[in-house]
């Protein structure tokens, strides 16, 4: 008979195990001229939306670049302005992101979005991750 | 069916939304599909895709319970914790608040799947090879000694944290290519592995060996008569990735 419990074994009064807050940086970022460009197109006149920076876990070097264009978002994020554009990066992943340049490389294959990361100590081939 | 304490095995309770996408790119096996009632196991890599810790994962429902290695857990939680971020993901250990053991040799019930009675949840890994979890107050008693599941292993090539799953191989060359999914898109350690898999060549291989027939420096495993070895896959090529 099936039962999807371990019994008290596993039960929620166990302590959560502690994980180390990086500090939250103030971010600084620049975007390349190209990157404006692709970004105005992306934008049109809308300029209430925001592009939203960040990180995800995963990819092939434990993190990967997040870029989206959205009006609001539920994290907990800090607002810049840059070359006109509203950019929003989460605070809990501002210590990965301060110094960044988001860059655009046009070409057919491998193209698009790409981020200059002086905080990266290694990046996978595609570019779009990073440790 | 012989039982064997697992001495070194941890649990932890991984709780949130995000749990599943979180180990799906963190380790190299396809986590995203678990259901409820379901048991996977998976390897956590570095970026260079040496192992961190071999993972059997129980879908519990509401949480996911990772069955993973005391002597692997500090450096586990090192790599994993910092790439929480804003996900919804919680991590509690309850290691301690759990007996393990390992039960070899007969045929089990279905294959990937889990069950619960008495107390005992059993995870049903292989067709004759399954790991328990069981709260402290329940009683279970070896029947077993680890020489003998040792012997078992060598016999049906299965390898062992501690002995072929170490830090220093990367997953295929222990015979944990099963759990590398050739196909569920980028994980941390995947380029490596992938170019391993798409050139035919990973190195070093696993291999079941008369104990003559191998220089003792290669023995992982020492058994009676055979061992198990790792070894550069060109001395023995019929037992690389074809």
């Amino acid at each position: 008979m099936f039962r999807y419990t371990m019994d008290c074994g596993t039960c929620e009064t166990a302590g959560p195990v502690q994980v180390m807050t990086p500090e939250v940086v103030n971010v600084q970022l620049t975007i390349s001229n190209k990157a404006q460009e692709m970004l105005s197109d992306a934008f049109g006149d809308d300029r209430s939306l925001a592009l939203l920076v960040g990180v995800l876990s995963g990819g092939c070097s434990g993190y990967m670049y997040d870029l989206q264009i959205v009006e609001e978002t539920d994290q907990s994020c800090q607002e810049i302005e840059v070359d006109g554009f509203r950019v929003l990066v989460p605070n809990s992943s501002s210590h990965l992101l301060d110094g960044i340049e988001i860059d655009y490389v046009d070409r057919l294959m491998g193209g698009g979005f790409k981020i200059n990361n002086p905080n990266a100590e290694s990046s996978c081939g595609c570019g779009e991750s990073f440790s | 069916m012989p039982r064997v304490a697992y001495n070194d095995a941890a649990l932890t309770v991984w709780r949130g939304k995000d749990s599943l996408k979180f180990i799906d790119g963190l380790s190299t096996n396809k986590m995203v599909d678990l259901k409820k009632g379901e048991v996977r196991q998976t390897v956590f890599t570095t970026t260079s895709a040496k192992i961190i810790d071999f993972a059997t994962v129980f879908h519990m429902g509401d949480f996911l319970a990772i069955l993973t290695h005391k002597s692997n857990l500090k450096n586990l939680l090192e790599q994993v914790l910092p790439k929480i971020l804003n996900q919804d993901v919680n991590i509690q250990d309850v290691t301690d608040r759990n007996s393990f053991w390992i039960e070899y040799q007969e045929k089990i019930g279905q294959i990937g799947t889990f069950t619960v009675s008495e107390g005992c949840t059993r995870a049903n890994i292989s067709e004759n090879f399954s790991i328990a979890v069981s709260s402290l107050d329940v009683k279970l008693d070896s029947d077993g000694t680890l020489d003998e599941f040792n012997e078992w292993r060598i016999e049906n090539l299965v390898p062992w944290v501690g002995h072929e799953i170490t830090s220093k191989n990367h997953p295929l060359a222990v015979g944990l290519a099963e759990y590398v999914h050739p196909a569920k898109g980028c994980y941390v350690g995947q380029e490596i592995l992938a170019r391993m898999i798409s050139r035919k060549r990973q190195g070093k291989i696993l291999i079941r060996v008369a104990n003559n027939d191998v220089n003792e420096k290669f023995i992982t495993t020492r058994g009676d008569s055979h061992s198990l070895a790792i070894v550069r896959e060109n001395q023995y090529p019929s037992n690389s990735l074809s």
